[in-house]
């Protein structure tokens, strides 16, 4: 049985931001009516209709911001390569190196003897290269 | 002429006079108000299906890619000249049927006799597409094969879930389907990530019980105690330790309760203390790396068969039973160990050491089991 084969009774993800992207496309010409109409209306008679020139705006606002939302984004599936680091250690006299991860290395594994006190060395931890501190996000008080 | 004004007043609010731009707005509103009034529940589903088949997307692509990877990585261990893709297919479809527990009289011992017979049948699998790898290499294809199983089945079954709403139209399947996608997307997106590790058999989060009992027997004599479980007999803090974890560094999770059962018989239960330190979900505001201790059998709930054993045995010879766990993420526990994690091990040992210290006294003896899945992990 082929697994690869894609079955025709599932919609394609990547249609869905074009369909959107035409309402979002249409809601923005809409307001931009809308608009058009409150200026109008102000020309002639020298009065603001508050209401509707809010409501306009706002539709400007969030077709706008959805427009944004909609682009389309790269789809991450989780199988990118990673960074990970092994870190050396020396038992004897303590000695720590921090190196790319190699395919073999695994936690305890005994390498060559330490530059200094003859020793053999080993892996002490395998871990996930940490992340850049990222941008302060508003936190809840919890 | 006050009738006429709100005659006007009226017709205006409802279809403008001398506005066409309005009177067409104003229609369109109610077209929307009579669509909505009818169709609401269809057009909501139809939204949710939309949010669904998404999703569906990128399962069946995290599946392929799964798969892809599951073969390439067959293909460096075995013979290149032989295409592994039907053997992995007929993998990826094998199905697990659990005993029945209608009468639940010796299900533990069935459920057992179901695991051992599953593992050996993958392992004989595994040996089977790649006959010159090393014992290593096959537990590690073979969590690399059960990762891309596992992402098959999921996609398979959302699947399944999502054509019967489509066909049946049932908002209720398919809200029900849409409320556990999060969770479901997730479990995926670390079993994408898990497939990545395992090809390069490095440690993940699983394996923080096990970096414990290893930093404690690293450099100790150990013996096989029982099927793939290690145990080393240390002195901590002046007292004998029997530490022990699946044997590493191949992805194994051992029998702990096997092991547990065999030295509590060992020493007539003369045990202090069992103490099980293991990797445990987080809540949400919680830390990852985060240490707790308590009272109990650490062992998840893959691991049901070893939790009855030791149970049982700790009720047996009245042996106190203590846990320790490493909070984190699910995402983290089927990721590339991080480094919080690693930090966490080092406080998991230091409490081990203060609980020991606190609970009992020198010269006793006390049993440290390491649980979870020692992929990249040696002792």
């Amino acid at each position: 049985m082929k697994l690869s084969g894609p079955p025709s009774d599932i919609p394609a993800a990547r249609r869905i931001p074009s369909i959107f992207m035409i309402l979002v496309f249409v809601m923005l010409i809409l307001s931009a009516a809308a608009l058009y109409q409150v200026i109008e209306a102000y020309r002639s008679t020298r009065t603001l209709d508050l209401a509707n020139s809010v409501l306009s705006l706002s539709a400007i606002t969030i077709s706008v911001y959805m427009f944004f939302q909609l682009k389309a984004k790269p789809l991450k599936l989780g199988f990118e390569m990673q960074d990970v680091l092994t870190t050396v250690e020396c038992p004897q006299c303590g000695h720590k190196n921090i190196r790319e991860f190699t395919r073999g290395d695994f936690i305890f594994k005994e390498l060559e003897p330490c530059e200094k006190c003859n020793e053999s060395k080993i892996i002490s931890s395998i871990y996930l290269k940490p992340e850049e501190k990222q941008k302060k996000r508003k936190k809840t008080p919890f | 002429m006050p009738m006429s004004a709100a005659v006007q007043a009226v017709s205006q609010g409802i279809f403008p006079v001398g506005n066409d731009l309005g009177w067409i707005f104003q229609l369109i509103w109610l077209v929307f108000f009579v669509v909505f009034m009818f169709y609401g529940q269809r057009i909501q589903m139809t939204v949710m299906l939309r949010e669904i088949a998404g999703s569906l997307y990128k399962l069946r692509l995290m599946r392929d890619k799964g798969r892809s990877m599951a073969i390439s990585r067959i293909k460096e261990l075995a013979n290149p000249n032989e295409d592994p893709t039907p053997r992995v297919d007929r993998f990826l479809e094998h199905i697990y049927i659990q005993p029945v527990d209608l009468d639940p009289v010796g299900i533990i011992q069935r459920l057992e006799h179901i695991i051992d017979v599953r593992d050996l049948r993958f392992r004989d699998d595994v040996r089977s597409m790649a006959p010159q790898a090393d014992e290593t290499q096959i537990d590690n294809l073979t969590m690399v094969l059960e990762a891309a199983l596992d992402l098959n089945q999921i996609y398979k079954i959302i699947r399944h879930f999502y054509l019967q709403g489509k066909k049946t139209l049932s908002i209720y399947t398919v809200m029900q389907l849409q409320m556990i996608l999060p969770i479901v997307m997730k479990q995926s997106e670390a079993l994408a990530n898990a497939l990545r590790a395992f090809t390069l058999g490095q440690p993940f989060g699983d394996g923080a019980g096990c970096l414990v009992a290893g930093r404690l027997m690293h450099g100790s004599e150990k013996r096989e105690i029982a099927k793939d479980t290690v145990v080393g007999d240390v002195m901590v803090e002046g007292r004998r330790a029997y530490v022990l974890k699946a044997k590493g560094p191949g992805g194994r999770v051992g029998r702990p309760g096997e092991a547990i059962k065999r030295i509590l018989e060992e020493n007539e239960g003369k045990v202090s203390m069992i103490i099980l330190i293991d990797a445990a979900v987080k809540l949400e505001g919680e830390k990852v790396g985060e240490v707790a201790e308590g009272i109990g059998v650490a062992i998840g709930p893959a691991g049901v068969v070893d939790k009855y054993k030791v149970e049982e045995i700790a009720t047996k010879y009245k042996v106190p039973l203590n846990a320790i766990i490493i909070k984190e993420d699910l995402g983290d526990a089927y990721s590339i160990m991080k480094k919080e994690i690693v930090d966490g091990a080092e406080v998991a040992v230091e409490r081990i050491k203060q609980l020991i210290r606190e609970k009992t006294k020198e010269g006793d003896t006390v049993v440290i089991a390491g649980i979870g899945n020692t992929m990249g992990v040696g002792q």
